[in-house]
Order: structure tokens, then C-alpha cells, then sequence
């Protein structure tokens, strides 16, 4: 029970509906209101996993979608039974917390430079395969808007760049291991994603994700594997930028804020580089 | 639509004061056919027809699922409050029409050629009972949404032993919503001030994101703080159970009806997954 309990202190539950509103608006401002092609629905969701642990990540990421889904006017959409992947999502992001992923790591020199050509590589090279598929590469197959796939890649392109920039201009190797953290997550929940949509939407939900599924159903997928293919692609890009913005959003909260979760103590190294990073946020 | 009665607060959602000047709280729980009924049971209505719609494959399950949340619509005279959640699903059932319709892998029974695309007769079936599906759980969810207050739901769940930490969390997220949005609007106004273009492009509209959910984010999270001392100053933390102010209707048919919904949900479920309802159309 020790370990249950030591999830849900006081400060967390009051973290918990903060983080739940923050996953419904930003979800909602980017899905909605700007309609980019990506979610952006668990910063909260990762947030609390990280601070708290895989029990109070796994209860936010659910409690998110099914409030979303059933609370009076801010209701709707294709969200509740997304519950399950959400609740995957915090469980991960309570485990990445355990492994201190998003503890800032000052590195410089080779090094520093090795991680950032990495962590550009590995987030290019989990969008190759998805161009391969004939869907996208044979012409008789297609006759899709091609600036789908092209706005696609230059989403991952820009997005490797930046983590590559980041981890160099900040000479934190952080960003390597919050990259790999989120990839990682993106792959489970596409594979969690994939089966609830092809049950619950035949594999459609409305947003602009629906051409990617459409054309690998052209290239001759089934339903269930059409959604895959989509989520393979969408979740990975999606749950890494939502990984750095966590780290992000951490960087700019002051370590006695932090410390206090409890998870808190992982979030800092024991080396004075550390203490660096942190202590040059505002002070609460 | 019946005129709004005394307390029947669910029409007019947080914007009007309860109309005795009382506290909120103080309030008497909702009124009428079928929002009068307790709140535990209209949870229990809206997730048992969603999870036979989804769980009940073919035409059945989403057909007795509209059917039971039309029929309750109509005897709560709520028919027209659950257009506009109809009308929200358009663009998710053009998607699963289309998709469905014109690119079908395996099917066999074209109905005409267009050019490069068959429409197949197997692919309209899968795209209308996806569309029946899509469509029932949306009114359930309407239903529900349009019903039930979120006071009324949490007050009668803690009373049947939900913590105080869950009931904490669902009131407080659900009041937290609104409030972010408010201050997230608050926000674009001061940084247009600023000069920030928050109009125009998609490269300037994400560009504007940033400045946008920084202070946002930062700034919720900063009032974990406060928020944590002002609980455990007014003992969140002790021990016993709270006491109840608000005291839901109930009645032993509700009672029965929830447990035979719950256990019946389950039996279909299990009997759908194990494929012994493969004899349904």
C-alpha cells in the first residue's frame, strides 16, 4: 500500500486536475481551434507520471479522456475510448520518472555532439518505414494529396532538428533520453491506439489523421492495420514533442516546487552541473 | 422543451445563480423526467449503452443503444438540447462514410466503377453501422452531459463511498476547465498587446503557441502550491468519512435497474467477445 500511497500525497491530488485541464485545452487549442495534425492532449498526463509515479500517471491519463468525453459543454469528440491508451501513456511516463529520464545531464565536447547527431537519426529513422509502404511510394496506388506526406516529413524533419539543437545549444544529453522516453511511449500507444479506433470508429476519427488511414487502406490494409500504420506514424512525433515540452515546462519550475513530488529528488543529479540547470530558473 | 423549473440548474450550465440566492450547494438537485433521476444511474445508463454499442458488434448493438438513449431523450423532452451534439459527429461519420465506402480491402461486390475507385456494397454495410455506432455514442454521451451536473454526480458518489480524493480531483478538474480557458484567453490578449500575431498563417499560429501555453501551463502549476496548503489547512488529510450535504433521489426501482444495467452490460459484453452472439444480424 506504501507504494499506492506514496503516489497520491495531497500536493499530487491537487497537481492531478491541474494536469487534466491542462491535457483538455491544449488538446483542444491544438487539435481545434490551430487543427495541426498532431494531439498534444498529455502534456498533464506525462507531467504527473513523472513527478508522481506510473499509478497517478495511469489515473490522470484516463480521468483526462473520459472528463473531456462527458463533461457538460467542454464534451464531445472521439476521446473517451482513447481512455485506455492515456492511461498507457502516465504508466510509462511514471516509469521514465523512476529512471530519472528527465533529469538534466551537462555534457559537452564529442559527446554532446554524438547524442544530438543520435537523437536527429533515431527520430528520422522511425519515419523512413512509414514511407516505404507502397501506399506513398507507387504511383498507382495513389492519387492522395501528396502535400499530406509531404507536410508529414517536414513535420519529422523539423522536429529532429530541434531536438538535435537542443540537446546541443543546451549541452544537455537530457534531450537524447527524453527523445528516446518519447518514442517509445508513442510506439506503445499507437499499438494500444490502433485496435480501440478500428472497434469503436472503423479506424477514423475525424481529424486530419483520417487521410493517412484512408491511404494505407488504398494501399490494401485492413482496418485495424490502416490504424496502426497511422498511429505508427502520428504517436511517436506527437508524444516526442509533448516529452519536451515537459522537460521544458520542468526546467521552468523551481527546484523546491519540484522536490517536493515524490518523484522530485529524480528529476536532479548529484553533480553540481545539475544544480545549475535548475537553479538558473526563477525562483518560486 | 419544458419551461426551466426551480433548480432545474442542468439547462443553464454555472452561468445563473441558483434562483433562491442560496449557495450553490444549498441548491435541491435536479428536477424532471429523467434528469430527476439519481445521478449514479444516468452514469450507468450512458456508459452501458456506449459499451454495448462498441461491444455488440453488426447492426444490433448500436441500433438498441440509439433506441434506449432516443427513448430516454423523448421521455425527458431533451430531443432538441441533443441536436447539436448530433450535428458535432457530421465530420467523423463524412470521414468513416467515405473511407469505408471507397476503400474496402478484400470486397468483392463493387457497386459501380468511378475512375479509380469501386464503392463496394460490404464497405457501405461496415461504413452505416460504423456511422449507427458513432452516432449512439454520441447521444449517450449527450444524454448524460445535458442531465447531469457535475455537483449533483459528485456529491451522490461520495455518498456511495467514492475517496475524497477522486471526488476532488473529478469537481475540481471540471472547474478548472473554464477557468484556464479564461485565462488562456487572457493571455493571447496580453501578448497581442505585445505584438504577438496570433492570427493569419499556420507557421505564425504555432509560433504563437508557445507564448501561449508557457505562461499558461507555468502558471496553473504555480497555484499547486497555494492550493495544497489551503486543503491541508482545512484537513483534507484527516481521517473519517465527510458528511454528505446534498442528498440525491433514489428509489429501490433505480436501485434495481442500475445493478440488472451493470451485470446485464457485462453478460452481453462477455457473450459478444466469446462470439456467442454471432447469430445477431
Amino acid at each position: 500500500m506504501g507504494w499506492v500511497s506514496r503516489q497520491f500525497t495531497t500536493r499530487v491530488i491537487v497537481l492531478i486536475p491541474v494536469a487534466i485541464a491542462i491535457n483538455i485545452v491544449i488538446g483542444y487549442l491544438t487539435q481545434t481551434v490551430l487543427k495541426l495534425p498532431i494531439y498534444l492532449d498529455s502534456i498533464g498526463t506525462i507531467l504527473v507520471g513523472v513527478l508522481a509515479g506510473p499509478l497517478a500517471g495511469a489515473f490522470t491519463g484516463a480521468a483526462s479522456n473520459l472528463i473531456w468525453q462527458y463533461a457538460p459543454v467542454i464534451g464531445g469528440g472521439t476521446i473517451g475510448p482513447f481512455a485506455i491508451t492515456a492511461a498507457v501513456i502516465g504508466f510509462l511516463a511514471g516509469i521514465w520518472g523512476y529512471l530519472g529520464i528527465y533529469r538534466p545531464r551537462p555534457a559537452s565536447g564529442t559527446q554532446l555532439l554524438l547524442a544530438a547527431i543520435i537523437a536527429g537519426a533515431v527520430i528520422v529513422l522511425v519515419v523512413i518505414p512509414i514511407f516505404n509502404n507502397p501506399a506513398y511510394t507507387d504511383p498507382n496506388i495513389g492519387g492522395y494529396p501528396s502535400w499530406v506526406y509531404t507536410a508529414a516529413a517536414v513535420i519529422a524533419v523539423i522536429v529532429a532538428v530541434i531536438v538535435a539543437a537542443f540537446i546541443y545549444i543546451r549541452r544537455d544529453l537530457a534531450g537524447l533520453f527524453v527523445a528516446l522516453a518519447g518514442i517509445a511511449t508513442g510506439v506503445v500507444a499507437a499499438i494500444v491506439s490502433a485496435p480501440i479506433a478500428a472497434i469503436a470508429f472503423n479506424g477514423v476519427t475525424g481529424s486530419g489523421t483520417d487521410l493517412i488511414v484512408a491511404a494505407l487502406r488504398q494501399g490494401g490494409s485492413d482496418v485495424l492495420n490502416a490504424s496502426l500504420g497511422q498511429g505508427l506514424f502520428s504517436d511517436p512525433i506527437d508524444k516526442t514533442i509533448t516529452s519536451f515540452v515537459v522537460y521544458i515546462v520542468l526546467l521552468g519550475l523551481s527546484r523546491r516546487f519540484l522536490a517536493r513530488f515524490p518523484l522530485g529528488n529524480r528529476l536532479f543529479g548529484d553533480h553540481d552541473g545539475a544544480a545549475e540547470a535548475w537553479g538558473s530558473s526563477t525562483p518560486a | 422543451m419544458a419551461p426551466p423549473k426551480l433548480g432545474d440548474r442542468a439547462l443553464l450550465p454555472d452561468r445563473a445563480p441558483a434562483p433562491q440566492s442560496l449557495p450553490d450547494f444549498v441548491g435541491r438537485p435536479a428536477q424532471g423526467r429523467y434528469r430527476g433521476l439519481n445521478p449514479t444511474t444516468k452514469l450507468v445508463i450512458a456508459f452501458s449503452t456506449a459499451l454495448i454499442a462498441f461491444g455488440v458488434r453488426g447492426w444490433t448493438g448500436a441500433l438498441v443503444a440509439l433506441a434506449v438513449v432516443v427513448a430516454s431523450a423523448t421521455y425527458g423532452r431533451i430531443g432538441r438540447a441533443m441536436l447539436p451534439y448530433a450535428l458535432a459527429t457530421i465530420p467523423l461519420v463524412i470521414s468513416i462514410l467515405l473511407v469505408n465506402t471507397f476503400l474496402y480491402p478484400g470486397a468483392s461486390d463493387p457497386i459501380a466503377h468511378v475512375g479509380p475507385l469501386s464503392p463496394s456494397w460490404s464497405g457501405l454495410t461496415a461504413a452505416v453501422q460504423g456511422t449507427l455506432r458513432v452516432v449512439a455514442f454520441a447521444m449517450s454521451v449527450a444524454l448524460f452531459a445535458l442531465t447531469t451536473t457535475t455537483n449533483d454526480l459528485v456529491s451522490d458518489l461520495e455518498r456511495r463511498g467514492l475517496g475524497r480524493r477522486p471526488s476532488f480531483v473529478l469537481s475540481a478538474a471540471i472547474g478548472t476547465v473554464p477557468r484556464m480557458i479564461d485565462r488562456a484567453k487572457e493571455i493571447t490578449e496580453a501578448q497581442r498587446a505585445r505584438g504577438l500575431d496570433t492570427e493569419g498563417r499556420v507557421w505564425r499560429r504555432i509560433r504563437g503557441l508557445v507564448p501561449l501555453a508557457g505562461p499558461l501551463v507555468i502558471g496553473a502549476l504555480t497555484e499547486v502550491e497555494e492550493k495544497t496548503m489551503a486543503l491541508e489547512a482545512r484537513g483534507f488529510t484527516a481521517p473519517g468519512r465527510r458528511t454528505v450535504l446534498r442528498a440525491m433521489p433514489d428509489s429501490p426501482t433505480q436501485r434495481a435497474l442500475r445493478w440488472l444495467l451493470t451485470v446485464g452490460t457485462l453478460l452481453v459484453l462477455a457473450a459478444s467477445i466469446s462470439g456467442a452472439l454471432g447469430w445477431l444480424p
